[in-house]
């Protein structure tokens, strides 16, 4: 018998390039970051933030044309989908992104950094995150996730010379890589368990009225905790403060936003698609990273000086309320899965705000303390009255976004109408009064603390991070006043095989 | 016992007897050799040739880098060969799908030699 006889007729594969152009445009402007990098690369530096930008830009397009379109799209053996699940939160990466390549041209020019490869490594690992949101098997979800992970360690240690910078890209290394291996552990069990990679296989197999087999918890447990890992739930988050501080700003940025994101759609998929019928090993789990998370995450934000490391605290504990919607996943259903998403969106502006003002901020006095923010209003009054608009939005304070990100995550949890429910609830609003805590102590150093050195040059905003600041500010401000249009983007995402 | 576990039995089983064999034939050749210790005996083996140094030398970080682009190029060795095999039933996809990897990778390798990489100074 021949090889060809035993490996069959080749037929050629199906694919619709319409769902893949978002990533096939973001694979193109990599490419031409690499191959304009490889001519010339004195010539093109400056023009390469443009085809950064341009490429995200461009990624949004099949995006919308998507979404218009409207047909949930499935290819590779239903490994990929294209749902408006996928095409909301794709957008929210594609636009979060953008958002972080503008306030880093400036930082990144003026430092002594690779330019050129620091935004093809930023935009493969976006390329990754939108993989993640179309992943819907677990091969496809671990392919999207390293490929989102790598190039955000070498982002981490991207300041060469310095060893914080070092000691952030080796912690966030180390303990990401421990957290693939625990995950793959997990994914390895359920795989055996369940004889399927496809999340819907997978749902079928293990779903059901009987108790769970230690196996299966085991192994849904360590797929779980590897992205607890990823989107820094207490007990698992001693990397995060260190890879914070010592990264670039703007990484940091990316971390605490974009990459943090892609962890809670792996989650979204997990908890409420592969694991919905084994709620007695989910629901628990997440009421206890939940109940930690936003508690520890609040009471270290409140010890912190530097700035940085408030707001890499204060993620912590915005992650412990976005965790709330997954312990009552299947008490509330649809309404837990909408939370998370409009917590995701809303979450995205007002963080990226708050760093872009940090990074305006720390162009002039070249300091992370708070302290170092003594009557910021009195020389720049425009930052310090955005910056006041973004912690208020953390902080959850109306009309504000972050208050209606509060407000569905409180719903969903009492939406649940159990006992646990009703306990989560009270924690968020134990949590949310003591957030205002560190908020508003920056708050408090900006408007009424005098100017620390006396200095009070004003601050030169550049374009682009003017720019970054007024399209969150506008998003953070739009998304209180109007509720209803990220609403509506909750209820699009949702419309999954609840 | 789940059908799973028990397939695992057959593991255990024979990663017994793998390591009862191992064992066996060690312990055994250890109680029948003879054993004169000498200096030369003991020192590192180099192919024949006198050790230069101790066994603990530091290389050079610079192979490093051609490390890595030799996994590049054995990776794509690896997908090469089984699709240069089944090429003709692949026809005019297949061969685009490869000169797309292809061209990939070769972008890699331009880059490296752009950035000096593989130059030795």
């Amino acid at each position: 018998m021949t090889l060809a006889a035993v490996l069959g007729a080749f037929s050629r594969p199906a694919v619709d390039w319409h769902a893949l152009a978002p990533e096939v445009v973001l694979l193109g402007a990599i490419l031409v970051i690499i191959i304009l990098d490889v001519i010339d690369e004195e010539r093109f530096r400056t023009f390469i933030p443009t085809v950064a930008g341009f490429g995200l830009l461009g990624a949004l397009v099949p995006v919308l044309t998507l979404a218009v379109d409207g047909t949930d799209r499935s290819l590779f053996g239903d490994a990929y989908a294209v749902d408006n699940a996928a095409l909301v939160l794709k957008a929210l990466f594609l636009i979060a992104g953008y958002v972080v390549v503008l306030i880093s041209i400036d930082y990144i020019r003026d430092g002594d950094y690779y330019e050129n490869e620091y935004y093809s490594l930023m935009l493969s690992s976006l390329l990754g995150m939108l993989l993640m949101a179309s992943a819907r098997d677990l091969i496809a979800m671990f392919v999207a996730l390293e490929l989102l992970s790598i190039p955000a360690y070498m982002l981490a240690a991207w300041r060469k010379g310095s060893q914080k910078s070092n000691e952030a890209g080796i912690k966030y290394y180390l303990m990401g890589v421990f957290a693939s291996a625990v995950m793959l552990y997990g994914m390895s069990l359920v795989f055996g368990l369940s004889g399927s990679t496809n999340f819907t296989a997978i749902r079928d197999a293990l779903g059901g009225s009987g108790d769970p087999i230690p196996l299966m918890t085991i192994g849904i447990l360590f797929v779980l905790l590897g992205f607890a890992f990823k989107v820094s739930a207490v007990p698992f988050h001693t990397w995060a403060p260190d890879t914070y501080e010592g990264a670039p700003t703007p990484v940091t940025a990316f971390l605490a936003v974009a990459s943090k994101a892609a962890g809670f759609v792996a989650l979204l998929q997990l908890v409420f698609v592969a694991f919905v019928g084994r709620d007695d090993v989910v629901q628990p789990l997440f009421w206890i990273l939940a109940t930690l998370t936003m508690t520890i995450g609040n009471l270290l934000a409140l010890r912190q000086e530097n700035i940085v490391r408030m707001l890499a605290y204060s993620g912590v504990a915005q992650a412990g309320f976005m965790l709330v919607p997954f312990a009552v996943s299947t008490d509330s259903g649809a309404v837990a899965f909408q939370a998370v998403v409009i917590y995701l969106i809303i979450y995205a502006f007002m963080n990226l705000g708050a760093f872009s003002v940090v990074m305006a901020v720390a162009r002039k006095t070249g300091s992370g303390q708070i302290s170092s923010y003594g009557g910021l209003f009195s020389y720049a009054p425009g930052l310090a009255a955005a910056m006041t608009v973004f912690l208020s939005s953390l902080a959850g304070i109306p009309p504000l976004g972050g208050w209606f990100a509060k407000f569905v995550v409180f719903r969903a949890a009492l939406d649940a109408g159990n006992i646990s429910g009703a306990i989560l609830a009270v924690v968020i609003a134990v949590n949310s009064v003591l957030a205002f805590g560190y908020y508003g102590r920056v708050m408090k150093e900006m408007w009424m603390n005098p100017v620390p050195d006396g200095d009070e040059t004003p601050v030169r905003v550049t374009p682009s991070i003017a720019l970054a600041t007024s399209l969150t500010l506008v998003a953070t401000i739009a998304f209180g006043v109007f509720p209803q249009i990220v609403a509506r983007f909750g209820e699009l995402s949702s419309q999954l095989a609840l | 016992m789940s059908d799973l576990l028990r397939s695992y039995l057959t593991i255990a089983i024979f990663s017994g007897a793998a390591i009862f064999m191992a064992g066996m034939m060690l312990g055994i050749a250890r109680v029948l050799r003879p054993r004169h210790p000498n200096r030369e005996k003991l020192i590192a083996y180099e192919s024949g040739v006198d050790p230069v140094g101790g066994e603990w030398v530091q290389s050079q970080v610079r192979y490093y880098i051609f490390a890595v682009l030799f996994v590049l190029f054995d990776v794509e060795a690896v997908f090469l060969f089984p699709w240069a095999v089944r090429l003709e039933t692949y026809g005019g996809f297949g061969l685009v799908e490869m000169i797309v990897f292809i061209g990939i990778l070769a972008l890699g390798l331009a880059y490296a030699w752009r950035k000096g990489v593989l130059r030795w100074s």
